[in-house]
């Protein structure tokens, strides 16, 4: 989709092969990336960089990255978080904000990201997401299994 | 129906437990002794009831569980509720009349629960208790037998049960994206019949250091173990000595150290099998590595990796998976650096990686340390 063509993208994955796949998954989607793989790097990143979206790891190792989501929220950034637990995995102040499910698929990436830059600006923590429903969510707003997005 | 029970008698005979045994005056002495080598010696705590919720018998168990004596509880004179249950752990006060424990004065032989107890010095533990009915000759209910198990290491271990199968879930999850990364960049491209076999072999590559974490629990691996299961020509064999050189101390690596660093060594090896000192009979490699300590208490590790005997080096083309993964994602991985240099007499690898402190997320409760 030609939506994201020319975006700048965070990228916040802390391994570095899955962080390699996620990037190429981007580029091929056309945007610019910065990947940062450690809280501080991408604390830096989101607080001095300037970006269209951002995809967010939600476990980096020995830390949580809700920290650049809150950043993120004060900037006005739409962003999606990507995790293995779904969003069950997450805090509740988090809940609102859109889960990839990993491993890491080009289409409901797709998908999210072309979302995220037409909908208003996220709601903020604590709050219930405008918009939850979409082709990837059932009426109750629960994440249906990505390959049912192709 | 309060009104159909006899109450026990919580006074003068309380000490003398279930007195409705007596079945003469000279089998009395013997068969209390026994009842009290039983109860004292049992390990569950034993409360008897009376019908207005007053303890009037607890065993040696219950003594230490609660903290409080029989005599102790005897002189209060009040609900056992109102000693050992008159707090919720969030330290509302617990009235009697919203006690579980007190409105399921059971009917019924063995009904059980579980209920948070407050000790006499004041910290709360979990409790599993079953409560059956006393009845006298008539079927009147006339108290109540409460037994109770301190369940606080059973809760422990259900916490520890469920920390650890959520990070086994995460490192599944994450090690299945590491193969869907490798496949997607060894398949890149035009079709390679040979791609195969390079994917074959880092998978092999991610299993053994998988191997080596599991050695130690997967809570770190030993360097070098990793190194030499690494540089190993296959599963079932040993280093060969005589191509390689291998010097340095041992140190242990977090996992995520560990795999990726696997991950590198088989690509460094995978390129001097294909072109650099490996692809020789005469070829060799010293691989050399030493430990410094940083400023902010962590160890840093150096290892250099040095070709010679090969043909002559021509840096390559195109960077491939090799060095886009030791360049740029292990120093961004671990905030350290890493420099390959195509020298003509030989491909010369340079890495210096901050270790990340060993442990996770959650861990601190595993083993039963406190976070604070």
């Amino acid at each position: 989709m030609t939506l994201l063509v020319g975006r700048r993208v965070l990228l916040v994955e802390d391994e570095s092969l899955v962080a390699m796949l996620a990037e190429d998954m981007l580029l091929e989607l056309g945007c610019e990336v910065v990947v940062a793989m450690r809280l501080d790097k991408a604390l830096a990143q989101a607080r001095t960089g300037s970006f269209d979206l951002a995809v967010l790891d939600v476990n980096l190792g020995d830390a949580r990255s809700y920290p650049i989501a809150d950043l993120l929220f004060e900037r006005h950034t739409p962003f999606l978080f990507a995790t293995g637990y779904g969003r069950q995995g997450l805090e509740d102040a988090y809940k609102a904000v859109p889960v990839l499910q990993k491993p890491y698929q080009a289409a409901p990436l797709e998908h999210l990201l072309t979302r995220l830059l037409m909908e208003e600006p996220l709601a903020r923590p604590g709050t219930r997401g405008s918009s939850m429903a979409c082709a990837c969510h059932t009426p109750n707003g629960q994440p249906i299994r990505a390959d049912h997005c192709r | 129906m309060p009104n159909s029970r006899q109450p026990l008698q919580s006074t003068a005979v309380a000490s003398a437990p279930l007195v409705s045994l007596r079945r003469g005056a000279g089998q009395l002495f013997e068969t209390e002794r026994r009842l009290n080598a039983v109860l004292n010696n049992a390990s569950v705590s034993i409360f008897l009831m009376d019908d207005r919720q007053h303890c009037i018998y607890m065993n040696r168990a219950a003594e230490q569980l609660t903290g409080w004596t029989l005599d102790e509880v005897l002189a209060r004179d009040c609900p056992l509720h109102d000693i050992v249950h008159h707090t919720y752990p969030d330290g509302r006060p617990f009235p009697l009349h919203e006690c579980a424990i007190d409105r399921a004065f059971p009917e019924n032989n063995q009904e059980r629960g579980e209920e948070v107890f407050v000790h006499r010095d004041g910290h709360f533990y979990p409790v599993g208790f079953t409560a059956s009915p006393i009845r006298d000759d008539a079927t009147n209910i006339i108290g109540t037998i409460i037994e109770v198990r301190d369940i606080s290491e059973e809760k422990a271990a259900a916490e520890r049960q469920r920390l650890l199968i959520n990070e086994l879930n995460h490192r599944v999850k994450n090690t299945l994206a590491t193969v869907q990364s490798i496949a997607a960049q060894t398949f890149r491209g035009p079709p390679d019949p040979a791609a195969r076999g390079v994917f074959d072999a880092r998978m092999v590559a991610l299993s053994t250091a998988h191997n080596v974490l599991v050695e130690d629990n997967w809570e770190s691996a030993s360097l070098r173990s990793v190194i030499e299961r690494a540089l190993a020509p296959h599963l079932l064999a040993e280093v060969d000595l005589n191509r390689f050189q291998l010097q340095g101390p041992d140190a242990r690596l977090h996992p995520k150290v560990a795999v990726t660093l696997a991950m590198a060594l088989h690509e460094l090896m995978t390129n001097a099998a294909k072109y650099g000192a490996l692809s020789v009979p005469e070829g060799q490699i010293v691989l050399t590595w030493s430990l410094h300590d940083l400023e902010d208490g962590r160890q840093q590790l150096n290892l250099r990796w040095e070709e010679c005997g090969g043909p002559a080096v021509t840096p390559p083309a195109r960077k491939g998976f090799g060095s886009r993964l030791i360049e740029r994602q292990l120093p961004m991985e671990f905030d350290g650096s890493a420099e390959i240099t195509y020298a003509p007499a030989g491909v010369i690898c340079e890495l210096q990686i901050p270790l990340t402190t060993l442990g996770w997320v959650g861990q601190e409760t595993i083993e039963g340390r406190q976070a604070s």
